[in-house]
């Protein structure tokens, strides 16, 4: 079985970032980028379905700018047998973005699609969803935990209060919560490795699929201060200031 | 101050602070007067916390006057008991915590004045804001001040490329003991008008005058940042992986330290998700590289380096960040190595420097004399390498008893120390002598050197009010 991996180049997590004057969004320029940390999860476990005979091949496809072959390499360091990047420039919204991987998934025949449950920079929380749709394949979302067996693959899904277990029968869909597993550090020989490793770079227009963005952002706007805390002298004063002040009492 | 008088003395000291900044109630003393290692436990009748310069001239005005102790204390991290009041010697702690404001930030000269209670970690973000970068970098980095810094003449991880505070430091405000204030603010690259007295107050840990302000040199914050976890067989092998990394990223290599299987550990053990990053092995080294161009430069040196060391046999295994979040990963491991030790008991701190040359043999022969004279203790040294900075700490024996392991410190420091004097090193390489370390220096240093020091307190301190007993022996 062949499992196809989405991932994308995002906004490193680690990185401050900062409002573009305009508010028209986050300021980009020498900014690191990385692999969507959510992605770095579906990799590993697409890794460790291969490493235990489960899956045969593992492929890495991301659309974004040419830049997104970095991402991509770096699936390819973890461990990644090759990788595909459709290049478009800008916002590509999730809707787009699962119509292209559809077309992917049409040329490649995966048994298995897993993404990550969502991308730190939009947190749209819509890709795997979408394109289970548009394939018409089962779901599971928030994934903690795959086992495949012969009736298919049971998620254990990280749901409110608790967690649910969905069987799903093959190809399907799979999106990857936080818990599902910790993604390996590259290694200096799979480094090397990746380097050699095949990445087929092709137009996103190529697939005819329409990438003008439906949505506008009106407005990016930075999260208020957090006042700095403080000391009181006494209970009567804490108590006033959460009548007076935060007006909670 | 042992007089009746007492307490009409404090309340002229506490009437010089603001209100509710002369604190006299056990409870709100106490977090001035306990330090992170435990090894003391301070007594005092009064913190004062000033607000400006203003008062902290004031105070020592008066402590001149009346003869008072006065100890100086910044973010209270300092590792040789400095900053912590002595019992029975009545002396008054000077906190700096309120003076924490930026004065001026002067990006195209690189440059910042800043006051001397601001934490090192809002000196950082200050820079960061106007696109610069302090590099100055402790584990300490949330709590300590740059007061603190300054007159610790803290090192840290950043050392390698960027030098010591000293290296980071134009210029200084200090309030001089007997409260006049010295105004040496200055921000020029070059000043060669007579003695440059800036730098005697540097690292004298508050014996010679109590620093208000900085005028702080800046960097621009390079483009792209590469690290590597790297598994080595050695220290000599760290040491030939170290050369290579030098002449590969030269000014470029911001990190180089070292860690001994034990203190890695250690720390998987006991620093929560921690996880080691390749096999395990006798000893590991963290690389990082910076590049003022881009990211994909500073990785490529790091393969570059990295490709070699294996080629050469100097590294076993590496791992290379793939993110910001990983590099970060490989740094919570290294700045975790001190806490860690507080949970495998009792641990006896050595912070010693060789000439780097010399690690290698030093770390052999200082671990098999602390193993021969005190059998089942653990070594667990780490540090930074580049600078030939080792923290040479040991745990006690597994299942030992705490205080009678910790009853032989001055034991086992002789044993350290010996070697490290047979290599010409420091027995004190960055955390100062404070309290800690002041007969140990008596012992050490020529007498000259211990005349010149006398001299200089005199002439600066001549009543001997400032952080007495610290540094050098009270006369
Ligand atoms: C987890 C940890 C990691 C550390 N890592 C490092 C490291 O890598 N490298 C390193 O060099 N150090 C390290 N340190 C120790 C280091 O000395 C302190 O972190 C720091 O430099 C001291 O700053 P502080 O504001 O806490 O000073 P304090 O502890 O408050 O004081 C230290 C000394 O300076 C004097 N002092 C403080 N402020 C002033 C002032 N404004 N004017 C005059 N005298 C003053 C005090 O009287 C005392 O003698 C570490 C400490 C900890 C707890």
């Amino acid at each position: 079985m062949k499992i196809l991996v989405p991932v994308k180049r995002v906004v490193d997590y680690n990185v401050n970032i900062r409002v573009k004057a305009d508010g028209s969004g986050v300021d980009l320029a020498n900014v690191k980028m990385s692999m969507n940390p959510f992605d770095e999860i579906s990799v590993e476990e697409a890794l460790r379905l291969r490493e235990a005979g489960i899956a045969s091949e593992v492929v890495a496809v991301s659309i974004g700018p040419k830049e997104a072959q970095e991402t991509v390499r770096t699936a390819l360091a973890m461990g990644a047998d090759r990788g595909i990047v459709l290049e478009a420039e800008g916002t590509v919204e999730p809707l787009a973005v699962a119509k292209l991987l559809k077309a992917i998934v049409a040329e490649e025949a995966p048994g298995l699609v897993i993404l990550g449950k969502q991308a730190i920079d939009d947190d749209c929380n819509q890709t795997g969803q979408m394109l289970s749709a548009l394939l018409g394949w089962p779901q599971g979302t928030f994934a903690s935990k795959l086992v495949l067996g012969d009736n298919g693959i049971e998620v254990t899904r990280e749901v409110d209060g608790g967690l649910q277990t969905v069987r799903l029968s093959l190809p399907a869909v799979v999106t990857a919560d936080l818990r599902l597993n910790e993604p390996r550090y590259a290694s200096l020989p799979n480094i090397m490795k990746a380097k050699k490793k095949p990445i087929d770079l092709r137009p996103a227009a190529q697939y005819g699929v329409d990438l003008t963005p439906r949505l506008m952002v009106l407005k990016t706007a930075e999260p208020p201060v957090r006042p700095a805390g403080r000391r009181l002298a006494s209970v009567a004063e804490l108590v006033d200031c959460l009548k007076t002040e935060a007006g909670v009492l | 101050m042992k007089s009746s008088s007492t307490s009409d003395l404090l309340s002229r000291f506490a009437a010089l602070v603001g209100p509710g900044h002369a604190l006299v109630e056990e409870a709100d003393k106490a977090r001035y007067l306990v330090e992170w290692r435990d090894l003391y436990r301070g007594e005092t009748p009064l913190v004062l916390r000033p607000a400006n310069t203003a008062e902290v001239a004031a105070i020592l005005r008066l402590a001149h006057e009346t003869r008072t102790a006065i100890v100086p204390q910044g973010g209270n991290t300092g590792l040789v008991g400095g900053q912590v009041p002595i019992p029975g010697q009545h002396e008054i702690v000077v906190s700096l915590e309120r003076l924490d404001k930026v004065r001026s930030i002067d990006p195209l000269g690189n440059s910042m004045i800043v006051e001397a209670g601001m934490p090192l970690a809002s000196v950082h973000a200050a820079a960061e804001a106007a696109d610069r970068m302090f590099p100055l970098t402790l584990a300490s980095l949330g709590s300590c001040q740059i007061g603190g810094n300054i007159a610790t003449n803290a090192g840290g991880t950043a050392v390698l490329a960027y030098g010591n505070a000293r290296n980071l430091v134009l210029g200084l405000e200090v309030v001089l003991a007997d409260g006049r204030i010295w105004n040496g603010l200055r921000q020029l690259g070059k000043d060669n008008a007579g003695y440059d007295l800036k730098q005697l107050f540097i690292g004298s840990e508050g014996t010679l005058g109590i620093i208000t302000a900085a005028a702080l040199r800046l960097r621009h914050r390079p483009r792209g940042v590469a690290a590597a976890f790297v598994s080595v067989g050695s220290p000599a092998a760290a040491l030939g992986l170290f050369a290579r990394a030098q002449a590969a990223a030269g000014f470029g290599l911001t990190g180089f330290e070292l860690m001994s299987g034990l203190a890695m550990e250690f720390a998987l053990r006991h620093i929560p998700g921690a996880r080691l990053p390749t096999a395990p092995a006798p000893w590991y080294v963290l690389i990082e590289v910076s590049s003022s161009l881009s990211g994909s430069e500073a990785d490529a040196t790091v393969l570059d380096i990295l490709t070699g060391a294996t080629a050469a046999g100097e590294a076993l295994e590496a791992a290379v960040a793939q993110s910001f979040t990983q590099i970060d990963d490989f740094w919570r491991l290294r700045h975790g190595m001190s806490e860690v030790q507080k949970h495998e008991g009792g641990s006896i701190k050595h912070d010693v420097s060789v000439p780097i040359g010399d690690l290698p043999a030093f770390l052999e022969e200082a671990m098999a004399a602390v193993e021969a004279a005190f059998p089942g203790c653990r070594p667990v040294p780490f540090g930074h390498m580049g600078d030939g900075n080792i923290h040479f700490n040991v745990s006690q024996p597994v299942g030992g008893d705490r205080q009678a392991f910790l009853a032989r410190w001055n034991e086992m420091n002789a044993v350290v120390h010996g070697v490290v004097r047979k290599y010409d090193g420091s027995v004190a390489a960055e955390h100062g002598i404070g309290r800690l370390k002041v007969d140990l220096l008596a012992e050490v240093k020529p007498p000259l050197d211990l005349e010149l020091m006398g001299r200089l307190k005199a002439a600066f301190d001549p009543l001997g009010i400032l952080n007495p007993g610290r540094v050098i022996r009270r006369p």
